[in-house]
Parts: structure tokens; C-alpha cells; sequence
């Protein structure tokens, strides 16, 4: 109704956590948080996922580690990261600062070593909001992956770190399986008190001069756009088996993919790729969300999760 | 370093396959510290390519700022394709600068697309009344887009010998450093032209910075995209082109 003005409540709860908007940033894509807050105002952002950490710094994967592809891009960045001790001396000071939720991301080899991460962090006295847990990298040849395709693994993981924390507990989906709501139960019924999805597909591209492959390692991980659908698709099945809330992410760019999500069953998104051509676009997208919600006069953002009208 | 909607002002062929593109960008000018820097420039507002290109900064005076480039793919041609009166999204600048050293005599050289930031840096030592050389190569005469001046140490050199001296920029090389024995080389150009110079410099025992380039994604050091090898140096096996560079000293790089 013209003229009418109603306050969109874009809030979302995870667990026994609400947060002001479901718009989050991906792991990966938006650092530690604190490179970006000369272009963007951080605060706004539901929360910063942050970037993959694991027990002992890594290096990363041999150059060329991205291309980019129609609608998307492969990396094989191999989880560089500063490692858990520089992660608490000297980023979870700069992060706290920031004034937004933040979510830490883990990686780990062996399950020992996402609990030492975990354990190192819940030692220290910090505000974080809670940790998503990467068991789906498809970039490095130890670990990762091997918990995410297999639905005891993931519940083996789940459990011991759900007894070394109160705080939410994500869990990250890998899209390269057979079945993913089987990997999601598994991280369900072990404690886990929500699941992202998804990670990015097994990519692979040529240059037919060289006949190289654009990789280092030959295989990557497709983001962007391009997968969008599989998001989607993988939102949807879980979103029919499981009951706790599920994080869509993969090509958002617009406050139109988050509604997608939202009603495929997503109770939050992560907005991914989106980050690198425009480190603000988060911040945009939550206006346009909340302006498409007033014109729709939907007052509450919740009151769409799940809402897809399928034909049978 | 800031996001912002340029005006572009003008956007021209300068010779065969190069053009010159001219952008308003006041804004940038607190940040602008010199050669070597770079913007990160979005072609289209279409997802089909979802990635930002990285382009080195040719030249900035009076708020506006300059891009050269060359056409080699769609992306190319569609930026050359945009009029004056457009604006262009771009960020920056992002990235490090070459760094003079007063006692040496500066010796640039630059090819093909990698001329923007030596032919900056050759503009302000031209500026400076700085004595220093200018070797340009390309593959023929069609690609340069200035003439040589030899008297005033501006030389070119083209593959095909249709322009210039014959050969590659090395050719001129050992002339000028007989004229010149303390000297410092500063270069941007195609990977095989730099390895070529780390070579010729590390005999000669001259010091040398490279601008390198690198497939890039965000430009900022998060996605970790721009690697390089740079073989130990600054106490890792990689460098982000981005945030460590794209200037480094010839001996930190690792062409492999």
C-alpha cells in the first residue's frame, strides 16, 4: 500500500544465537574482516565469516591458484592462513573491535586438530558468536574433505567438538557427495546446531594453447554465480529432512538470491564470490532486502524460511 | 584506497591494439603514491565475468587518472568500447611503487601491456628534469605509440625490426651502461621479458624492480589468488601480487 510504512524485522536466530540481518559473509572472501572496513561498514553485516584457520600456519597451493570462469571462478588457494596462535594474538583483538557478529572458520587435517583449534579459542575470553567447521575443501590433499563425504566422520567430528563448546556450531557441506542430507543428519543428530551449504563444486579448466590446466593442481573449487542452482537445490534437500536451521550459501549477488534461499529453506545466507568484485555489496544487499520485504509488505524476514510452493 | 564510479573523460587508440582511457578520480588523490600502483577495474555490470581487472596506473595529474592498455580478449575490447561521459566502476589504488634511487642512473624499460607504470614513472623523472633512459619494446612498429629520440635516451625496439632497433629490449641495453655504469633497472612487461631481465641484471650484478602481473581477484590480500613464488624472500615461498607488490626487487622472484 502506498504511503504505508511497516519495520521489517530482518532478524534470525542460529541456535540459541539471533542475529540482526541473515546476511553473512562467506569464509575466504572477506579476510579477517577488518581489510575491508575502509570500504565498507562492517557492523551492518549479520555476521563475518572468517577465514579457514587451522592448528599450524599455512603456506597455501602453488600459483596459478584462481581462473575465472563463465559466471564464476575456480580457486585452489590451499587454506593459506596465519594459523590459530596469530588468529588470537593478533586478530580476534582488531575483530572485536569491529562491532560485528563474527563466526570463526575452522580447518583441520585430522579431527585433533579442529579440536586443538577449537580448544585454543574457547581458552580465551572473546565475543565470538561461534564456529563453522570446514570439512568440505576440495583443495587440499590431507583431511577436509574426507570428513565431509562421509556421514560417520562428520558425526565422529561433530560430537567431540560439541562437547568443547556452547557456542553455535556450524557445520560446512560439501556438494561433491552422493547424498548431502545424509552428511547433514550426521552433523544434526551429533549436536551441530546448524549446517552451511554449500561449499564449492570440483572445477576444472584448460588453456588449450598451453594445454595446461588454469590450476596448479589441476582441480579447484567453482564459486559464483554458476552454482547457484546446486545451492539452491542442496538448500531445498535439507531443508526437507532437517529441523535445525540451514545457511544457503553459493552466487549470491542480490537481495533477490537471498529470498530464494530463503524460501528453498535457508534461515540465513552467505554472500561468497560477490565479495571480491565489491567488498560493500553485503551492506547493499541487506537495504535491498529490507526495501523488497517493505514493497512486499512482508514484515517479517523468518516468516518466509521454507515457504517454496512446489507442485507436488 | 577507496570504491568509486569514475567519469571516464576520454578513452582513445594510441596505436595498433593500444589505448589510452582518462578517468576523473579527485578522490583518489590522498592515496596516490606513485608508479607501480594499480586500479581494480570492473568492464561490466554482468555476472558472466564476475571478477574485476587489474590495471596499472599510467599516469595521475590533476585528479585524473590514466590507464593504458592493450586489447587482447572480450574484457579489452569492451573497456575500449565505453565513451567519454560513462562512468567506469573502479577501486583503488591498490599495490606499491618502484622506489628511485638517487644515486643510480634509472634505466626503464617496458612491453607490450606492461608499459602503464614505466611509462608513469618515465613522465614524472621527465617532470623532475631526472636524467634516465627509456626502452620500450613491442612486437612490431604498428604497437608503439611514440617516437624514438635516441639523443634523448628514448629508445624503442619492435620483434619484427619494423621500427626501432631490431630485437628485444635487451639489445640497447649494453650501450646505455657503458654511458651509464651505475645504474638501476625498473621494468613491467610480459613474464618472459622480466625473466629475461632478472637474468641479464643478476650477471651484471644490477639492481633491479619488477611490476609483476597476476590473475586477481579481489586485489585486497583476502582471497589469496595473486600468488607468486618468490622463493624465500620476505620470509615466504609465496608473495600476493596485490598487497606485497606488484613491485619487488628482481631477486625476490621466482619464475620457476
Amino acid at each position: 500500500m502506498p504511503g504505508s510504512l511497516i519495520l521489517v524485522d530482518l532478524s534470525t536466530n542460529l541456535g540459541r544465537r539471533q542475529f540482526a540481518n541473515p546476511v553473512f559473509v562467506a569464509s575466504g572472501t572477506f579476510g579477517y574482516g577488518f581489510e575491508v572496513e575502509r570500504l565498507a561498514d562492517i557492523s551492518k553485516l549479520g555476521a563475518i565469516v572468517t577465514k579457514s584457520v587451522t592448528l599450524e600456519p599455512r603456506t597455501g597451493n602453488p600459483p596459478p591458484r584462481i581462473v575465472e570462469t563463465t559466471g564464476g571462478m575456480i580457486n585452489s588457494i590451499g587454506l593459506a592462513n596465519v594459523g590459530v596462535e596469530r588468529y588470537i594474538s593478533d586478530y580476534l583483538p582488531q575483530l572485536q573491535g569491529g562491532g560485528a557478529d563474527f563466526i570463526m572458520n575452522i580447518a583441520g587435517s585430522t579431527s585433533d586438530e579442529y579440536l586443538k583449534v577449537l580448544e585454543k579459542v574457547e581458552a580465551i575470553s572473546t565475543d565470538i558468536a561461534g564456529y563453522e567447521i570446514n570439512i568440505s575443501c576440495p583443495n587440499v590433499s590431507e583431511g577436509g574433505m574426507e570428513f565431509g563425504v562421509s556421514a560417520d566422520q562428520t558425526a565422529r567430528l561433530t560430537r567431540r567438538l560439541r562437547k568443547r563448546t556452547e557456542r553455535l556450531l556450524i557445520m560446512k557441506l560439501s556438494p561433491n557427495v552422493t547424498d548431502i542430507t545424509a552428511i547433514g543428519l550426521a552433523a544434526q543428530d551429533n549436536g551441530a546446531d546448524a549446517v552451511s551449504a554449500i561449499n564449492t563444486l570440483v572445477g576444472m579448466s584448460i588453456d588449450i594453447n598451453s594445454q595446461r590446466p588454469d590450476i596448479y593442481r589441476t582441480l579447484g573449487g567453482l564459486s559464483g554465480p554458476a552454482i547457484k542452482p546446486v545451492g539452491i537445490a542442496s538448500v531445498y534437500k535439507l531443508a526437507r529432512k532437517l529441523s535445525i536451521p540451514i545457511i544457503g550459501i553459493g552466487g549470491i549477488t542480490s537481495a533477490e538470491d537471498v529470498i530464494e534461499y530463503t524460501l528453498a529453506g535457508a534461515s540465513a545466507v552467505q554472500i561468497g564470490t560477490a565479495n571480491f568484485r565489491d567488498p560493500a555489496c553485503g551492506i547493499n544487499i541487506i537495504n535491498d532486502l529490507r526495501s523488497r520485504l517493505e514493497d512486499s509488505n512482508i514484515d517479517r524476514y523468518q516468516s518466509l524460511i521454507g515457504q517454496v510452493k512446489t507442485y507436488q | 584506497m577507496k570504491q568509486i564510479d569514475a567519469l571516464i573523460v576520454a578513452n582513445r587508440q594510441l596505436a595498433h591494439q593500444i589505448w589510452q582511457m582518462e578517468l576523473a578520480a579527485p578522490d583518489l588523490a590522498d592515496d596516490i603514491t606513485g608508479p607501480g600502483q594499480f586500479i581494480e577495474i570492473l568492464i561490466s555490470a554482468s555476472w558472466e565475468k564476475p571478477l574485476r581487472r587489474p590495471m596499472s596506473i599510467a599516469g595521475y595529474t590533476d585528479g585524473k587518472l590514466t590507464i593504458i592498455y592493450k586489447i587482447f580478449g572480450p574484457s579489452s575490447h569492451q573497456l575500449s568500447q565505453r565513451a567519454a561521459g560513462d562512468y567506469l566502476s573502479i577501486m583503488g589504488p591498490l599495490g606499491n611503487t618502484f622506489t628511485i634511487n638517487n644515486q643510480l642512473f634509472p634505466i626503464l624499460i617496458g612491453g607490450g601491456v606492461g608499459l602503464a607504470p614505466v611509462w608513469w614513472l618515465h613522465r614524472k623523472l621527465e617532470a623532475a628534469g631526472t636524467a634516465h633512459a627509456l626502452i620500450l619494446g613491442a612486437r612490431s612498429g604498428e604497437e608503439h605509440f611514440i617516437e624514438s629520440q635516441p639523443d634523448k635516451n628514448i629508445l624503442l625496439t619492435t620483434d619484427d625490426g619494423s621500427a626501432g632497433i631490431a630485437g628485444t629490449v635487451l639489445v640497447p641495453l649494453p650501450a646505455i651502461l657503458a654511458n651509464n655504469p651505475n645504474s638501476m633497472v625498473f621494468s613491467c612487461g610480459p613474464e618472459p621479458m622480466l625473466r629475461a631481465i632478472q637474468e641479464f641484471t643478476a650477471d651484471k650484478q644490477l639492481p633491479a624492480q619488477l611490476s609483476v602481473e597476476s590473475y586477481m581477484a579481489c586485489g585486497l590480500g583476502i582471497c589469496q589468488g595473486c600468488a607468486i613464488k618468490t622463493d624465500g624472500a620476505r620470509n615466504k615461498p609465496f608473495s600476493l601480487v596485490c598487497t606485497d607488490g606488484p613491485v619487488f626487487d628482481a631477486g625476490e622472484l621466482d619464475f620457476g
